[in-house]
């Protein structure tokens, strides 16, 4: 046990992954764009991945949307944003349905093989929506990424969801499927009388379900699903200890909002229960700095037009609720700060009105981040 | 009649907006507005495990629904809608027998197909659904005349928006298929079924609200209007404002972050007008308390009677 106190700019000069997780909208893409901007130009080579995320961030960031590997920021931009090599910063904004086709490239053993489950009907209509799919493939992505040692570190935007650590559950759903033993049960046996009494059963209950032709066609792709990424489900365990290791940061990237403590002490009390290293809070659109502002003096306001002057009540009234805010922000703030604890640390970003994700905005995110 | 109230004749109303923006405080307003009409109103979650936490519950006193309606409060009921329930719903109606019933459920592989096989999790919630908008009093009318639903992030209410003509392709006979297109006569009519998009008046929400409507015409799914919720006032009028401008410029003062808000939320708005031509119901901030959702429906009331 170390009393060193976390910081964030510690935290983006020597992990090897970052995994920001959070809910929906609140700002969890732009921070982790923020943070490997920052380690970039504190001189690493970084890779952001991230899932779905807003178009203009693709836009400011310079790269396309959805490419099939991780695409380098174009080097102007790069040198724009003060990132000099042998730093570099790499972002890969990946759709589950053209990793999951890579995989099943990479993990058939003849071209003929994967062509025959890319063109398979029921692969196509709905593998994005085998449960879990999404995450697999991040989690996947994510693990090969850091083990070819490109990258010095890796900066992973997690999936929205309502809980922030869904996307670690999801991936064991999927291999408890892929585990082939769960879909031996839905082939025809020729064993035991009991094995095959209970694969008659399971049958007629698909059989019932989908219609018979339907039930052996799906049972069939599943079979060949699973063959294919039960080679993966391996990974998902060593991720697992991999992620709990001392080269990997979580953070919790919230707003301020009435349920925002509930779910800081939920995430907090989970990433405990799974062995994750949780390292910090990071609150954005927080007004807490705001406290310090002050209404300036009447000297300074004696020259106004006389419009202005009538219009000076109203603008008060504004300053008082701007600060009352500001005092809100600032509490949970020390609130989240308190529960942060020793090992971990709480961070307020300001509230950018003009839309979180031109870079110049980015920029000053990510100063502020490594300065912490 | 207004598209607002409007919204109170449909059998179904989605939900739907970007995570942050008050959707499920929206929700709970609405109910409450609607058992002030007199509707019979159920509010639904969807969610993945039984314990998780609602936000809509909250609204109610409760960590969260149960899988089966109950009363959350005077004329209101509430419900979760959980994949499994559905997944076990369709298999007892599918399956006649009940020995054959019971097998099916209590069959370890067949429980890890439904959990993870594609697209059974969004099956089993349109199934819970569907079965919810069957369900009938005594007298032949509808259990529950309006079906009011917090939907999740973006891309799953697409998922589930999308589902019956995705798996009608792949399945177009059985009883998956008359589910589906049951389903579909709810859901796709524009007289029984909507979907309401929640925002706010800034630039993520407003750019994630155009690309959900977009992509909600693309699977079939009727839109009713856009909820623009946490509209700032402006006091200025618009000479004030110029005659402020400057001075704040040099100064900055306390409150000069407020003085830009109305402006951006404006043009924000009208970035929307020019995207939809669907109807925008423009919410004012109200403080978060006991008194909001209440507060939120007096609002929308009197925006009923005359957006």
């Amino acid at each position: 046990m170390t009393n060193e106190l976390v910081r964030i700019g510690e935290l983006i000069r020597n992990r090897r992954v970052i995994v920001c997780c959070g809910a929906g909208g609140v700002g969890k893409t732009t921070t982790a764009a923020a943070l490997s901007l920052a380690a970039a130009r504190a001189g690493r080579r970084v890779l952001v991945l991230t899932i779905d995320p807003s178009k203009r961030l693709a836009e400011t960031l310079g790269v396309s949307r959805n490419p099939p590997t991780p695409v380098a920021v174009p080097p102007d931009r790069q040198i724009a944003a003060g990132i000099h090599a042998p730093a570099s910063l790499d972002a890969w904004m990946l759709d589950p349905k053209l990793v999951a086709d890579e995989s099943v490239r990479r993990l058939t053993k003849t071209p003929e093989d994967a062509e025959r489950v890319l063109s398979n009907r029921i692969y196509q209509q709905v593998s994005s929506m085998v449960a879990g799919m999404h995450e697999y493939t991040a989690m996947e992505a994510l693990h090969r990424l850091v083990n070819e040692g490109r990258y010095d570190l890796v900066v992973l935007d997690t999936p929205p969801s309502r809980h922030a650590l869904d996307f670690l559950e999801a991936p064991r759903r999927l291999s408890g499927l892929v585990d082939s033993s769960a879909l031996q049960a839905f082939l025809p046996k020729r064993d035991s009388l009991m094995a095959r009494a209970a694969s008659k059963v399971i049958e007629k209950i698909l059989g019932a379900v989908f219609g018979e032709e339907f039930a052996h066609e799906l049972v069939a792709f599943m079979m060949t699903f699973s063959g294919i990424f039960s080679a993966l489900n391996v990974d998902v365990n060593a991720m697992r200890t991999f992620l709990s290791g001392p080269d990997v940061a979580f953070l919790l990237v919230t707003s301020p909002a009435p349920a925002t403590l509930a779910e800081a002490h939920f995430f907090q009390d989970k990433t405990k229960e799974l062995g994750l290293p949780f390292r910090g809070f990071v609150l954005n659109r927080s007004r807490a700095r705001n406290t310090s502002k002050r209404w300036p003096d009447e000297t300074s306001l004696e020259d106004l037009p006389a419009e202005a002057k009538a219009a000076l009540p109203r603008l008060q009234v504004m300053a008082q609720g701007e600060l009352d805010a500001a005092k809100r922000d600032l509490s949970l703030l020390t609130e989240l700060e308190q529960r942060a604890g020793t090992s971990a640390t709480a961070i307020a970003v300001p509230e950018l009105p003009e839309g979180a994700d031109d870079m110049l905005t980015l920029l000053t995110i990510a100063d502020a981040l490594a300065a912490s | 009649m207004s598209s607002l109230q409007e919204l109170f004749t449909r059998r179904v109303v989605l939900m739907t907006g970007k995570g942050g923006v008050g959707r499920s405080s929206l929700t709970a307003a609405l109910a409450t507005q609607a058992q002030r009409k007199g509707v019979r109103v159920l509010i639904c979650d969807i969610g993945d495990d039984p314990n998780d936490y609602s936000p809509l519950a909250r609204h109610f006193g409760r960590d969260r629904f149960t899988a089966a309606p109950t009363l959350v409060a005077p004329g209101i009921h509430g419900v979760v809608l959980l994949a499994r329930s559905g997944q076990e719903l369709f298999l007892k109606s599918v399956l006649r027998s009940g020995t054959l019933a019971r097998a099916a459920l209590s069959s370890d592989a067949l429980r890890r197909l439904l959990s993870a096989g594609p697209s059974f999790k969004e099956m089993g919630v349109f199934f819970q659904l569907l079965t919810l908008l069957r369900a009938k009093l005594p007298s032949g009318e509808p259990e529950h005349s309006l079906v009011l639903i917090d939907m999740p992030a973006t891309g799953h209410t697409l998922s589930l928006t999308g589902l019956p003509e995705l798996l009608l392709r792949l399945v177009p006979r059985g009883p998956i298929a008359a589910a589906l297109r049951e389903g579909q006569s709810y859901l796709n009519d524009p007289k029984l079924g909507a979907a309401w998009v929640v925002a706010i008046p800034e630039t993520l929400p407003v750019s994630e609200c155009l690309e959900l409507l977009e992509g909600l015409q693309k699977t079939g799914m009727p839109t009713g209007g856009v909820l623009m919720n946490r509209v700032p006032v402006d006091p200025f009028s618009a000479a004030e404002r110029s005659a402020l401008q400057s001075p704040l410029e040099r100064i900055n003062p306390l409150g000069a972050e407020g003085f830009r808000r109305p402006v951006l939320a404006r043009r924000e708005i009208a970035r929307l007008r020019a995207g939809t031509k669907l109807p925008i119901i423009e919410l004012p901030e109200l403080a978060h308390g006991a008194a909001l959702i209440s507060g939120l429906a007096d609002v929308l009331e009197k925006e009923g009677r005359t957006s």
